[in-house]
């Protein structure tokens, strides 16, 4: 495959009402997440894994988080002179209105698509998490000869959001039917919203689907087009985790502690690439203890730290306890607080002796540089 | 090309050979430091920090991995159109080729680097000490004393400074004699490897240097007294704080040993005065429920599930279950099986500890004598069950149950 066969697309700001408190100044994909990534650190590390090199990212508001994590692109080695990566915001004129639905989103990356000269575009959603082989995908993609070729997984869907469709397969493994809006809790395939199809084709449907006021692309648009289109799927087994809600990323992020999970997500082929902070090692002092925890560089630990997720540059102090907790980058947990089921986002400050606590199914959320 | 009122060039092609098998298949400049540095890091950061955005790295021993490891200079920000980092290793031309014969010959060699820049000054660096300093206040010492070369010191005491080169100076700072590990030192001050030269001078003393079949061509040795002789203006810059160097197996661990001592001055967090690393896109470290972890430098890829106590773990180690790391570092990517031991160690590279191998021993159980730091060295195994005792260098893998 050339380099420049196939370019991608990520979707940033998909659903970031759903994590309302963690897109309050972010978009969903500059969510952070896993102890020292965002979440569009998985999308871009798939694409430039895959050998593809250029690649646009919609965005719709809040996005100087997210320029600001990718910079030049130089951290997933996407700092190229053909192709890079390309922010594509919203054009402001008087009479267009910020976009609210994925084919408004689409409909505003025309200009990226035109120019892109691609065969192919891979569509990837900024809400998911997944280590998936976009290479192998392409090629499947190829040889069943599909015009769209959609990533599904076997699991529990996410049924908060509005994207999510559920396939059904013929015997010869064409999609006949995207069954949208799933409400049940059982196991079943579901779509991850990772596309591959032509480029010409997508430019077709989304001017289409403009033209008729549609709003979202997998639900109200390729649902529909199952006989007209042919649509097969191609299955990612591993990890993958959907951001709708706070349950859900709670979860998603508690679910990293468990070998399997991070077996799934990291792997040496394949490695996650996030924007390096040059930090120093994580120092544990003495009297610290540490049980079951995930923890980037750049962390002070002297305290107590069970079941949790903890950021670069955290700083617990002595006799602190914290237990099932998010500690975002440079949280200060001064000495002798306790924390139990907290989600702390950048730079908090929690001081000394303060007691915070949520509850599994109801976390404590202390703000981006909020001081208790 | 634009004159440049300072450029480093960095003497990186020394073998290290007091640090062993450490160095058997590496430079010294590439030996990993800190759980995530290598001792390179530290020159070239401290002059990207001090604003110097040109560095020559003069290799010739081993010098692939260090080739790799610096790339394009990106990770220190030293990838620059004009400037930037480069690779200068000793090379053929029509009257033929030589190795560099010594630290003034390799500077010498590459002349036709420098011109190319026209630098006002040049900074002469090794890649043997950790440290942080400020290049640029002592530029501005040298260039407001007018002196035709300046060498960076740091007092030491007595006992040490039989070790040093050691700089006798008058009360004003200007050096009058210089004496290599001199058996009673008049001074305290000891060099610290650190020169800057006005080019014209240091072209100069360069040339003539190379012309004199007698010299050895060193700075130390050579170009320093001749400098002296000729009545040169010659001036110490004072440095007070942390410096190390990192030549010998106790002083790297030594070294190592220092971040984890919160009265030693070496902050590497200072977001100031960052120390740059190429880093490899590992996931953070998990740290498990039956870990026990104290005093200790943990960095990504890390699993540790054993016991941890004043140790360094490098990226990607592995420490199992009932596995305990005692003061020693574990450089990258080594495992460190279930049940094994290590006591005052330093494991290179992809070492395999297997099961309840015992590595190095505690001094105040085995007393001093015989007792010292044990190394393994890269990529070997240490055999299930195997006892390798204190202050062994070892070259090969151990078989099972063997005892060295």
């Amino acid at each position: 495959m050339r380099a420049s066969a196939v370019a991608g697309l990520i979707l940033a700001n998909m659903n970031d009402s759903l994590l309302s408190r963690l897109t309050a100044t972010r978009s969903m994909a500059a969510v952070p997440y896993g102890a020292r990534y965002r979440l569009i650190d998985f999308p871009l590390s798939n694409l430039a894994n895959a050998g593809v090199s250029t690649i646009g990212i919609v965005t719709k508001e809040n996005y100087r988080s997210l320029m600001d994590h990718i910079g030049s692109g130089v951290s997933w080695d996407l700092d190229r002179k053909n192709g890079g990566i390309y922010l594509l915001p919203p054009y402001v004129t008087s009479d267009v209105k910020r976009y609210t639905g994925t084919v408004d989103a689409l409909h505003g990356a025309l200009d990226y698509l035109e120019r892109c000269k691609a065969d192919h575009i891979v569509l990837c959603h900024g809400d998911t998490v997944a280590n998936i082989d976009i290479a192998a995908m392409v090629d499947a993609h190829l040889a069943t000869g599909a015009e769209v070729t959609v990533a599904y997984h076997h699991g529990v869907p996410p049924f908060e959001n509005h994207d999510t469709v559920l396939p059904r397969f013929a015997q010869d493994g064409r999609i006949v039917g995207l069954t949208a809006n799933p409400t049940g809790r059982e196991e079943t395939d579901f779509c991850i919203g990772i596309m591959v199809m032509a480029r010409s084709l997508l430019m077709q449907i989304v001017r289409d689907a403009f033209a008729e006021g549609q709003n979202n692309f997998t639900v109200d648009v390729l649902a529909h087009k199952t006989e007209s289109l042919k649509i097969y799927g191609y299955e990612h087994i591993g990890f993958v985790a959907v951001m709708d809600g706070t349950n859900a990323y709670y979860k998603a992020s508690m679910d990293l502690l468990d070998p399997h999970v991070r077996r799934q997500l990291f792997n040496k082929r394949r490695p996650i690439f996030t924007k390096t902070r040059d930090d120093m090692p994580t120092r544990y002092g003495t009297k610290s203890s540490v049980k079951n925890c995930l923890i980037a560089d750049g962390c002070v630990i002297n305290g107590t730290v069970k079941n949790s997720i903890v950021f670069r540059g955290v700083t617990v102090e002595k006799d602190a306890v914290v237990e099932n907790c998010i500690l975002m980058q440079e949280t200060m947990i001064g000495r002798g607080a306790t924390l139990q089921y907290v989600i702390s986002d950048k730079n908090a400050v929690i001081g000394e002796g303060m007691s915070l606590s949520g509850t599994p199914d109801k976390r404590f959320f202390v703000e981006k540089n909020q001081t208790l | 090309m634009n004159g440049k009122k300072c450029i480093a060039m960095l003497l990186a092609g020394g073998q290290g050979s007091r640090l062993g098998v450490l160095t058997s298949k590496i430079a010294k400049p590439a030996v990993p430091y800190g759980g995530k540095y290598r001792i390179i890091d530290f020159p070239l950061s401290n002059c990207v920090n001090s604003g110097i955005d040109t560095v020559g790295i003069l290799t010739q021993y081993k010098p692939l991995e260090l080739n790799d490891y610096i790339g394009s200079g990106k990770p220190w920000d030293l990838d620059r159109t004009n400037g930037g980092v480069h690779i200068l290793p000793p090379y053929q031309t029509q009257e033929g080729g030589n190795w560099y014969k010594g630290t003034a010959n390799a500077i010498y060699q590459n002349m036709e680097f420098i011109e190319r820049y026209d630098p006002e000054h040049v900074l002469i660096l090794s890649g043997d000490h950790i440290y942080k300093m400020d290049y640029s206040k002592m530029l501005k010492q040298h260039i407001e004393s007018a002196a035709a070369c300046t060498i960076a010191v740091l007092e030491v005491t007595p006992e040490e400074a039989s070790r040093f080169g050691i700089m006798n100076t008058d009360q004003n700072d200007t050096i009058y004699e210089f004496e290599e590990k001199p058996k009673h030192p008049k001074s305290n001050l000891a060099s610290m490897g650190i020169y800057i030269f006005s080019w014209q001078k240091l072209k100069k003393y360069l040339t003539e240097d190379e012309a004199d079949s007698n010299s050895s061509n060193d700075f130390g040795k050579d170009v320093i007294p001749a400098m002296l002789n000729a009545g040169e203006l010659m001036k110490v810059y004072r440095f007070a704080d942390y410096w190390k160097d990192v030549g010998t197996v106790d002083s790297l661990w030594e070294a190592n040993l220092d971040l984890l001592n919160p009265k030693i001055n070496l902050n590497l967090s200072d977001s100031d005065w960052r120390i740059y690393s190429r880093t490899t896109g590992m996931p953070p470290q998990y740290i498990c429920d039956t870990a026990e972890v104290e005093n200790s430098l943990v960095t990504d890829g890390c699993d540790v599930n054993g016991k941890l106590d004043y140790s360094i773990l490098f990226e990607n180690v592995t420490v199992e279950h009932g596995a305990s790391v005692e003061y020693s570092l574990v450089m990258p990517g080594a495992v460190i099986k279930k049940g094994a031991s290590v006591k005052y160690a330093i494991i290179a590279e992809n070492v395999v500890v297997e099961e309840n191998a015992e590595i190095g021993a505690d001094p105040a159980v085995v007393g001093p004598e015989g007792w010292g730091i044990t190394v393994i060295g890269d990529r070997l195994t240490i055999g299930r069950g195997a006892k390798i005792g204190p202050s062994r260098m070892i070259t090969e893998d151990v078989g099972e149950g063997e005892t060295r």
